[in-house]
């Protein structure tokens, strides 16, 4: 099974998913933080940090996660109260109107939790709304080995950033 | 009379005795050069460039060869698998690439920053639409781990926009012998259809469109659907940003993290399913 481990997040691949673990280049006085993406269908090279420019390259037996970590002054808010990483989704959870860009027949997913001192949100757009009872086990089998450690450097100070 | 016969006789057997001894020699040398691995004297009788058929008949019977270009590749290679390729971006980031499962080709370039032979290729994957590969294509550049190439010599050879992954592991999955070498992947089957090596890339598109040919179904794929209009990708995500902070919403605005559906849809809008599980919240 092949992994992917980079900026204290360590994610073995099922067979058919490929992802990358990476940091934007910082613009101006924002802060990036790590973006995890995982998809069962071949990345385009610029996707936005919430599927932009790859949901619309889904087919219907795909999937896409992304795993986008906030900023430290978001610990402790209501937001992210949630502790630990939501290891096992199920089919109930995915609604056709929780999709950051509302693509017909697709399906979503959000969840925001602190897991190891950091915040983050995951985000899963399934290809088929319909199809979602064989392609949830998929995403929990990708969910069930992903590692978030704690933050391997000091915090770097960070200006309000959109995501 | 009789003496010359005698010694016509010696002569020929001493000529047999050194002829027997030199066709025992020859099948000597081809037993050593076939246990090394070079083909010769193959029991099968098959061309050495065929090789790979023999290799690629596994228990469920024959498979498909896969195209080689270059010289005959080591005998000992064995499998046509496409395994997934994890690693690290010269940038430091993670990066894994799944060759099967998708409904393209994927080529696979394994190179090494250093190797001359190599410097072509980097230099003709600066013009991406001077390739010549077919459409539903995907060029993936594979170099050795961290622990064996300068990632800053990486990042000085490959061009913006191009997947780059360094990973040792990878050279050992797809039994690659040197650089630079290609593999092409068929992500519907999830084998390599072709590999080997090549001095110019209008020969690795050569064996690209071939092996197109025979995989025959690339032009219409199934799976995209063409659902982009406008802006898409990060350009896309950024053009909210904008229009949400024109708007006077920052963030941290509540009204960008609603705990429930009636705080998405008014009630008066009226909610088909209001017992619904909160968004983002669900269990």
């Amino acid at each position: 099974m092949a992994t992917l481990r980079a900026h204290g997040i360590e994610a073995p691949l099922p067979g058919g998913f490929e992802g990358r673990i990476f940091m934007r280049s910082s613009i101006g006085e924002e802060a990036p933080f790590p973006v995890a993406q995982f998809a069962t269908f071949a990345l385009p090279e610029e996707v936005g940090d919430f599927g932009g420019g790859a949901v619309t390259l889904m087919g219907a037996d795909d999937i896409f996660t992304t795993l986008f970590e906030y900023g430290p002054e978001s610990l402790g808010t209501r937001l992210f109260a949630r502790q630990g990483f939501p290891r096992s989704l199920s089919p109930d959870n995915f609604l056709p109107y929780v999709l950051r860009r509302g693509l017909g027949g697709q399906s979503g997913t959000q969840w925001f939790f602190t897991e190891a001192g950091r915040p983050f949100t995951l985000y899963v757009v399934l290809g088929s709304h319909a199809r979602r009872r064989s392609l949830v086990p998929r995403v929990n089998g990708l969910l069930a080995n992903l590692a978030i450690s704690p933050s391997p450097e000091p915090s770097l100070p960070s200006g309000a950033r959109w995501n | 009379m009789i003496a010359l016969a005698i010694v016509l006789s010696i002569v020929v057997l001493l000529l047999s005795v050194l002829v027997a001894g030199l066709l025992r020699s020859h099948a000597d040398i081809l037993k050593a050069l076939h246990d090394l691995g070079a083909g010769v004297g193959e029991p099968t009788g098959s061309d050495p460039h065929n090789q790979s058929s023999a290799r690629a008949a596994g228990p469920q019977g024959p498979i498909s060869v896969p195209l080689t270009m270059g010289p005959p590749l080591p005998g000992e290679r064995s499998s046509i698998s496409a395994p997934t390729i994890a690693g690290v971006t010269p940038s430091g980031d993670a990066l894994a690439v799944a060759p099967s499962g998708s409904d393209q080709l994927t080529l696979l370039a394994f190179l090494s920053s250093g190797c001359a032979s190599c410097a072509g290729f980097w230099k003709d994957f600066h013009r991406p639409d001077e390739l010549g590969l077919p459409p539903r294509t995907r060029l993936v550049v594979v170099t050795k781990g961290p622990e064996m190439e300068i990632p800053g010599e990486v990042t000085a050879q490959a061009p913006p926009g191009l997947p780059v992954v360094m990973s040792t592991e990878a050279w050992g999955d797809y039994e690659v012998p040197g650089s630079p070498f290609f593999v092409l992947v068929d992500g519907n089957s999830g084998r390599r259809i072709g590999e080997g090596v090549a001095n110019q890339f209008s020969q690795v598109a050569e064996l690209v469109r071939r092996a197109q040919v025979d995989a025959g179904e690339f032009a219409e794929g199934s799976r995209g659907q063409p659902h982009a209009e406008g802006l898409d990708g990060p350009e896309r995500e950024l053009a909210n940003d904008r229009e949400l902070t024109a708007a006077g919403i920052l963030p941290g605005d509540p009204s960008l993290y609603p705990s429930s559906l009636a705080d998405v849809c008014p009630p008066d809008v009226g909610d088909p399913h209001p017992n619904r599980t909160p968004i983002g919240m669900a269990n």
